[in-house]
């Protein structure tokens, strides 16, 4: 359970991979998901490294995996996602994957390719079909009489022979939505010289590429004169016309219209024969694709994770550097030693020492995940430092509920939660896409806090709906004040304002045991007093929350107080505590004891050494030595075994070499300033938990008045009254949802959240980390 | 229109310039540069593209990769974006793109016209052509055997029409009459883009203007060198220039009387614009070439146009950068494919 409140230890650690069974060992910690890997070849472009073949050919399969998959797309049928465990295949099967891949490729490509033939060759012979059976009025009787032969005088070349002009046709089909432009460029190119007709075909034949629905036109065009054949020969090539032989008399069309039809038969014979057996490939890609899927993309990130280690001197073995939790680190030791068994020589992991801030790593469950989100979206812990995460599961949902408070809402909130959490484990529920239903999903757990936080503020303010209820009897007696003070009849009926005074004996029995007093709803000075009592209180709670933020800091340096020592940027934040209570004192105090603390180390400094923790580290007198050794370690790990063990860390020189006295009072005193400051502005913060309580209450409060109270007030009938409130409390449940529920909720969520990133967090939370993320097969299966 | 365009500008086309600058901070940068050289093969540099914002874009390409393809490949991606542009643009906005695609269309047509004077099939030409160019009739362009003709029967619908008025004639169409068709077309385009430019005035007009002006004097200059030693007649060479540079009117008379690099160069020196541009040109191989100073040149001030904002230079600096982007990335897999990497390191870097 400590894990919760700091991050995890975390080190780096180094591990010799034997050439022949590195593999294995990768892809067995990628199903573990412990290691995080570093790039130890950083200076290496991508196309450089070891094992940029493999990573290749698994792309080249990804590729045909995808042509796959499109082609099983396009066939209208989905991929199911595998099951059961798929680790990564060894090595030797992508070459078995590969050629059963590309056999089912080629295969799928041929009889794809087949098909389109197919529907290609029926659709011409559809459009063929078209231009024939198109009754396009023949244009042989009509153009001999007028229009061309009164024109073509005036147009031939003087002299040309035009009694013994051949019209010839041009007939074919064309998109509708080209043949406007079409028919204009053959008019304006040929002047005159032709006549054509085009038609809307009536059926519409499938595209055989994309298989929608296409418009065609058929044309026939009549022209005389062989160069201008060839320019609308030109002209419909350009259009992507089919064109098609054309017979001049209505028996010889008759005929190639029936030797159409019959081909037409055959070929869709055909062509059903080779949708069965492309259904029958499809079905075998559909079996085998997604298991392959999976293991070649596990496959390349084990590659890609290979390509991060270096190779040792003797190239027997590969070196990675990663950084793992030190509760995983014999989980590790135990998978590198199964999966290295068959090799014979044994991987090993183990610790390095290191001067980089390892990353941040806290195990999450299902309850704290999203409280920890609500803090990682401000900031990923820097590593060890007080994770806010655990206070946050009380402090959001209490500060949300201040603002929220009213007994009714939060349960309506509780209800709502605690019907998802119960639903959690259903796939109905788990598997929505819904971006919006899986933001409250996955705030469940919040909402359930919330929603029961919300249910005991609002017991504290006695609000349910906005109407005070009355659980225990009320603290004030109306009835002694009256006989007290002798009210008669008359003189109730011309005050309608009337004080009940605390003094009199019998009127003021004592406090109310729990929250507000429900008489309180009757008064008038009701709002004034409510807003001097959330006033306080949101002021203390602010005052209480920062000293909690404030003492959580002292807390993230007390443990590791070895950090003191370290540097002077930690000496001062703990300092800057005390500084609180002793401002002008500090001001000059925490520099000059800093500069104390300088001197009197650079004293000690050749004969202090740092207690010695686990791990690798050694006492060493060669300390310059190694330190120079540390600077480059890509280098030191690849020269040996033996010098690991020596690189003892240098941890406290660096940060502290230099020290100019001036600077570190300047930021002493801006430091100090600005904390100052912001607490008083950041108390101020704190009331708007007053103003959004109040805000809350008082909407609640016109929307009783004005919907529920009206509606009840509209008759003294039953029956009218009945059916009146139906509408009413439909209007009420809707508004009370919509405005009360979701718009407030969200605001009120905003402001806490406000709070605990802004005024809280700043206290104690650097949040400059960096998360750990391991290297994990998790996004590969899914 | 009026002033102030920042006041409504995003109304309509803010979406796009978001999206155009988002696309701009995908050029490759310097980094990308020195790992591309590094690389061996082609493979390699399909590698390290794949890194970049390329993706990959040729992972549907079968073996052997070549650099048609890489280039190929490419232009079809830039393609894609402009038409993603184009199809979201609001007037006048999608004029401005027509001006822009108006270039490429009519650098296609002479490419076709050319194709079919060679006697070359249609096909073979078609994958030469710019995709940013391609419209529905351009494959009907070599029936044409006049400018008139082809005017009037090809492309009197389409965008290029207005810059025929000054190209009619009953001029066979061989290949110096061809030269000419593209240099008066490309003029007449470059005088209605600039006039469509100023007429827009704003930001736009004062991005575009100096962008179009360096535009047409580049044009000139490389129209003058281009003519040394053949027989265009410097009456016909001024015929060519687009007036709307900075060198209209003077420096373009005095262009047209030069007669070898030494006098354009002295053209050059009157303009403070031009004159470090000659400067640079370095004399012998080890220098640059001219083109190639005209390039960096381009580069900058397409580069600068980013720095403004609320107008339509950004969709213009974009298109060119990513064209230069795009002979770099050829030219070094030119370099790499034909074993020759002394040279490079001569692409336009854009900064």
């Amino acid at each position: 359970m400590g894990s919760m409140f700091r991050s995890e230890e975390v080190a780096l650690v180094q591990l010799f991979l034997p050439t022949s069974a590195a593999y294995t060992c990768v892809s067995q910690l990628g199903e573990l998901g412990l290691v995080e890997f570093r790039d130890l070849n950083a200076s290496v472009s991508a196309f450089q490294r070891r094992f940029v073949g493999d990573v290749r050919r698994c792309e080249e399969l990804e590729k045909t995996f995808l042509f796959l998959q499109e082609e099983v797309r396009r066939a209208g049928q989905v991929l199911s996602p595998p099951e059961g465990r798929l680790p990564a295949p060894p090595p030797r099967d992508l070459l078995r994957i590969q050629e059963e891949t590309d056999r089912l490729a080629q295969e799928l490509r041929d009889v794809r390719g087949n098909q389109q033939s197919l529907r290609g060759q029926l659709h011409q012979l559809r459009l063929h079909a078209a231009v024939l059976g198109q009754g396009h009025s023949p244009p042989v009787a009509a153009t001999h009489t007028d229009g061309p032969l009164e024109r073509s005088p005036l147009l031939q070349p003087p002299g040309g022979p035009h009694q013994d002009l051949r019209i010839n046709f041009v007939a074919g089909a064309v998109e509708r939505s080209k043949a406007a432009a079409l028919e204009r460029l053959l008019w304006r190119a040929c002047r005159g010289f032709l006549i054509a007709s085009f038609q809307e075909m009536e059926q519409q034949p499938e595209d055989p590429v994309t298989g929608e629905p296409v418009t065609w036109m058929t044309f026939l065009i009549s022209y005389w004169g062989e160069q201008i054949g060839q320019k609308i020969r030109k002209i419909t090539d350009c259009f992507r016309c089919a064109v098609f032989p054309y017979a001049e008399h209505e028996e010889g069309r008759l005929g190639a219209l029936q030797q159409l039809q019959q081909q037409s038969h055959e070929l869709q014979e055909v062509l059903g024969e080779t949708e069965r057996f492309l259904s029958q490939v499809l079905a075998r890609v559909q079996r085998l694709l997604p298991p392959w899927q999976v293991q070649v993309r596990k496959m390349k990130a084990v590659y890609l994770a290979l390509n991060q280690c270096s190779v040792s001197a003797t190239h027997k073995c590969l070196i990675a550097e990663g950084w793992c939790a030190i509760r995983d680190l014999p989980a590790v030791q135990q998978a590198l030693q199964d999966s290295s068994s068959e090799a014979g020589v044994s991987a090993v992991v183990h610790r390095i020492p290191c001067r980089e801030v390892p990353p941040t790593l806290i195990r999450t469950n299902r309850f704290t995940a999203s409280f920890q989100g609500i803090v990682d979206a401000y900031g990923v812990g820097r590593y060890q430092e007080v994770n806010p995460a655990p206070y946050t599961i009380i402090t959001f949902p209490f500060l949300f509920a201040v603002m929220f408070g009213d007994v009714g809402h939060g349960l309506l909130m509780f209800l709502f939660a605690l019907a998802m959490v119960l639903a959690e484990n259903r796939p109905a529920v788990k598997s929505a896409q819904n971006e919006i239903w899986q933001t409250f999903f996955s705030g469940r757990y919040l909402l359930l806090l919330m929603g029961l936080f919300s249910v005991y503020t609002g017991f504290i303010y006695n609000e349910c709906f906005s109407r005070a209820t009355t659980i225990f009897p009320s603290g004030w007696s109306v009835a002694a004040m009256a006989i007290q003070s002798d009210w008669s009849d008359e003189f109730l009926a011309q005050h309608p304002m009337l004080t009940l005074d605390p003094n009199v004996t019998g009127v003021f029995l004592g406090p109310y045991p729990f929250g507000i007093d429900p008489i309180w709803s009757l008064a008038v000075n009701h709002l004034s007093f409510l807003n001097s009592f959330k006033m306080k209180m949101s002021v203390i709670l602010g005052v209480t929350h920062m000293t909690f933020g404030v003492v959580l800091g002292v807390f993230n340096h007390v443990p590791t107080n070895r950090a003191l020592f370290r540097g002077q940027e930690a000496v001062q934040s703990a300092l800057v505590v005390l500084a609180l209570v002793m401002v002008p004192v500090l001001l000059l105090g925490t520099p000059l004891f800093l500069r104390w603390r300088h001197r009197g180390r650079s004293q000690r400094k050749p004969a202090g050494r740092q207690p010695v923790e686990a791990g690798g580290w050694r006492e060493s007198g060669r300390e310059e030595e190694d330190k120079t050794r540390m600077l480059d370690s890509s280098d030191a790990s690849v020269a040996g075994w033996g010098s690991d063990e020596e690189k003892a860390g240098c941890s406290e020189d660096g940060a502290g070499a230099e020290f100019v006295l001036s600077e570190v009072l300047m930021h002493q005193a801006i430091h100090t300033i600005e904390f100052c400051l912001g607490c008083i502005s950041n108390t101020a913060s704190y009331l708007r938990l007053w103003a959004l309580s109040l805000a809350h209450a008082q909407l609640s409060e016109v929307l009783w008045a004005m919907v529920m109270r009206s509606g009840l007030g509209l008759g003294r009938k039953l029956g009218v009254a009945a059916v009146a409130l139906v509408p009413v409390f439909a209007a009420f449940a809707v508004l009370t949802v919509a405005i009360l529920l979701v718009m407030e909720g969200l605001s009120a969520f905003l402001h806490a959240l406000r709070l605990h990133w802004v005024e809280f967090q700043n206290k104690f939370y650097a949040g400059t980390g960096y998360k750990l993320s391991p290297f994990t097969f998790a996004s590969e299966e899914g | 229109m009026l002033e102030g365009a920042e006041f409504y500008f995003n109304v309509d086309h803010g979406y796009l310039e978001g999206l155009v600058r988002g696309c701009k901070a995908g050029l490759l940068t310097q980094q990308d540069y020195i790992n591309l050289v590094q690389c061996e093969t082609l493979e390699d540099v399909k590698i390290h593209l794949q890194t970049t914002d390329y993706g990959n874009f040729l992972a549907n390409q079968t073996n052997p990769l070549t650099v048609s393809k890489i280039d190929t490949e490419m232009r079809k991606k830039l393609c894609r974006e402009f038409e993603y542009f184009r199809n979201h643009s609001l007037e006048p906005l999608s004029t401005f793109f027509t001006y822009m695609t108006c270039s490429y269309m009519i650098d296609n047509v002479i490419l076709l016209m050319n194709g079919s004077l060679q006697k070359k099939s249609v096909k073979e030409i078609l994958v030469k052509c710019h995709p940013l160019g391609r419209f529905t009739e351009m494959e009907a362009v070599n029936i044409a055997e006049t400018p008139s003709d082809l005017f009037n029967a090809v492309l009197v619908e389409t965008p290029l029409a207005p810059f025929f008025q000054d190209c009619m004639s009953e001029n066979i169409l061989d290949e110096l009459n061809i030269e000419l068709l593209h240099n008066k077309l490309y003029k007449s385009y470059l005088e209605a883009f600039y006039k469509f430019c100023k007429n827009h005035g704003d930001v736009t007009a004062e991005i575009m203007c100096p962008i179009l002006e360096f535009e047409a004097d580049r044009r000139a200059f490389i129209i003058t060198l281009n003519s040394f030693g053949t027989e265009l007649s410097k009456e016909d060479r001024e015929t060519l220039y687009p007036t709307c540079g900075k060198l209209y009117p003077e420096g373009l008379c005095l262009l047209a009387q030069a007669e070898d690099f030494d006098q354009m160069r002295r053209v050059a020196d009157h303009y403070g614009v031009y004159k470090p541009l000659f400067d640079a040109v370095g004399g012998g191989s080890g220098g640059k070439t001219l083109e190639d100073v005209f390039y960096e040149r381009e580069v900058q001030m397409n580069v600068l146009a980013f720095n403004r904002q609320f107008h339509y230079g950004v969709f213009y600096a974009y298109t060119k950068l990513k064209e230069q982007e795009m002979r770099n990335i050829v030219w070094i897999a030119e370099c790499i494919s034909q074993r020759h990497r002394t040279k490079i390191n001569s692409y336009i870097p854009i900064l």
